[in-house]
């Protein structure tokens, strides 16, 4: 084998700026202060978005008609991790279902806790928990717990 | 679609580390297949390159790469998607009468230069999913598994049993990357669990590789291969980015893309019409998977068809007798090696675990975190 070299280099991720179109989420963080998931309802197909985009994905049409979503719902898949998203080890394994929330179409990503990894299973019941004291953030909703 | 591509001659390189740099990769692949086919650059009208430039660390990557397989004053282009999609662009530049010699080049080198698993971060959208950190290409790919596997009531052991048969057809094929010699479904159980259900040996391996295609029209078939492999038809979709508005039990996108290829080839029931069929598989569950959805395999069967045999080299439907993804992904090139494995076997070229009759073949690519684009291509003799 003929000798290669090797030269590290490194993208500056942190020059770029990304411009968001934020109506969707800003009403859903409005409304998480007081402790409620306001998603964008489609008016043409009556499918419900959380958070909401200002478009609707199937009849590619402008949506902005809020609908209230429930902060309950059904875990639709789950895993449990080991390591962060960058590959560093976790202290606890950390389960990471996608949960339904009722009356959503969309599903959402989350933490879960109150339950034991081997207890988690598709289908069971589950609740967002919310901050003791909300402030309009995603942080409000900081994980889900069984029903 | 009658017989206006043939596949002339490929070349496949794979390994965790092929000391190398992308340049010496693509004069390797390109002059090699050039030389396997007594021709030069002088022959080649068109090349189309598939590279990604972040996991290159450049961009537009593929301008230090087309001298390098003789494309120099040359029509050159870029594929920043999945291999598969390169070759059927290519293909259409056939079919439209502008080219007769096209050389479709793939390649990463994410075994030794660039972290696989972990850049997904960077595809993800900055402003929702990167920010909730908990999203990768791994834990993505097991919120898909445990969510097919939970809607066909199949236990994780599928994973295990689909693994250890990859592992075994890629143990035989020196193209392959990740060659196990005298692997078992307990070996495979034992390997650590990335993101559960999914463990180390259920999930591609990091791979520096690459794929050189030479695709040529009717006229230069004739003239430059005994053995021409015949596009027959092709066929893409593209399902949404953001995984809470999926079906993660399943694939559309793949569904979609088979459905329109199987038209174009006129392909009724390609259970039994196909002969074999090489699929874009990054874990394990992927294969049986993405197999259901393209109509390979019965919805919810897919664990007794597997334990019969069925999918084996010498079953009724062979899937992935070349090893698949498991034993190699170099991101990029996965798919056009998909489309040169099944290539191989319609070619009668594929030693140890040739498929007996073996006369029209799918060969599947994709793109996007758990198969959001999908690309298949129908080949035959
Ligand atoms: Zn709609």
């Amino acid at each position: 084998m003929e000798e290669t070299k090797v030269v590290t280099g490194a993208w500056e991720l942190s020059t770029f700026k990304f411009n968001i179109e934020g109506r969707g989420l800003q009403l859903m963080l409005k409304h998480m202060k007081d402790r409620k998931l306001m998603g964008i309802k489609c008016h043409q197909c009556g499918t419900v978005y959380l958070p909401g985009p200002f478009y609707c994905r199937k009849c590619h049409i402008r949506i902005d008609e809020p609908a209230e979503v429930s902060d309950h719902g059904q875990v639709m898949t789950f895993t449990i991790g080991y390591a962060d998203v960058r590959g560093n080890p976790l202290d606890e394994p950390r389960i990471a279902p996608i949960v339904k929330l009722d009356g959503c179409d969309s599903w959402i990503m989350g933490v879960m806790q109150g339950c034991a990894p081997e207890d988690v299973h598709v289908g069971m019941r589950v609740k967002v928990h919310w901050a003791e004291e909300t402030t309009g953030s995603l942080q409000d909703m900081q994980y889900f717990v069984p029903e | 679609m009658e017989k206006k591509v043939a596949i002339a001659g490929f070349r496949i390189a794979a390994a965790p580390d092929l000391e190398t740099t992308r340049e010496r990769l693509v004069f390797d692949l390109s002059k090699g297949l050039l030389d396997d086919l007594g021709i030069t650059r002088d022959a080649v009208d068109n090349f189309v390159f598939c590279s990604n430039d972040f996991m290159d660390g450049r961009t537009i990557s593929h301008v230090f790469i087309g001298p390098a397989a003789g494309g120099y004053m040359k029509d050159q282009t870029k594929v920043e998607m999945d291999g598969l999609n390169a070759m059927i662009y290519a293909s259409m530049g056939i079919i439209s009468g502008q080219y007769d010699v096209t050389m479709v080049v793939a390649l990463s080198l994410t075994g030794s230069q660039a972290s696989p698993y972990l850049y997904t971060d960077y595809s993800l959208d900055p402003t929702y999913d990167r920010q909730l950190k908990l999203l990768n290409e791994l834990s993505a790919a097991a919120l898909e598994a445990r969510s097919y596997l939970t809607a066909g009531g199949y236990p994780e052991e599928l994973l295990d049993v689909v693994a250890a048969q990859d592992l075994k057809n890629a143990a035989a094929n020196p193209g392959q990357a990740r060659r196990i010699d005298g692997v078992s479904r307990e070996r495979i159980k034992g390997s650590p669990y990335y993101y559960e259900p999914l463990r180390e040996l259920h999930c591609y391996p990091p791979t520096d590789g690459g794929c050189a295609m030479l695709l040529v029209s009717e006229k230069k078939a004739k003239e430059l291969t005994d053995k021409p492999v015949w596009l027959l038809g092709m066929g893409r979709s593209t399902d949404i980015y953001y995984l809470g508005d999926r079906d993660l039990s399943t694939s559309l996108s793949a569904a979609q893309a088979a459905e329109r290829a199987y038209a174009m080839a006129g392909i009724k029931d390609p259970a039994s019409e196909l002969d074999l069929a090489e699929i874009m598989s990054l874990f394990a569950h992927q294969e049986p998977l993405l197999a259901e959805a393209m109509g390979l395999l019965e919805k919810g069967k897919a664990a007794a068809a597997y334990e019969a045999g069925d999918t084996a080299v010498e079953g009724r439907m062979p899937i992935n007798p070349s090893g698949g993804p498991l034993g190699a992904h170099p991101i990029c090139a996965t798919g056009l090696i998909r489309a040169a494995e099944a290539a191989r076997q319609l070619r009668g070229e594929a030693g140890e675990n040739q498929v007996k009759k073996a006369g029209v073949a799918l060969a599947h690519g994709q793109d996007g975190v758990c198969a959001q684009q999908s690309a298949v291509v129908i080949l035959g003799t």
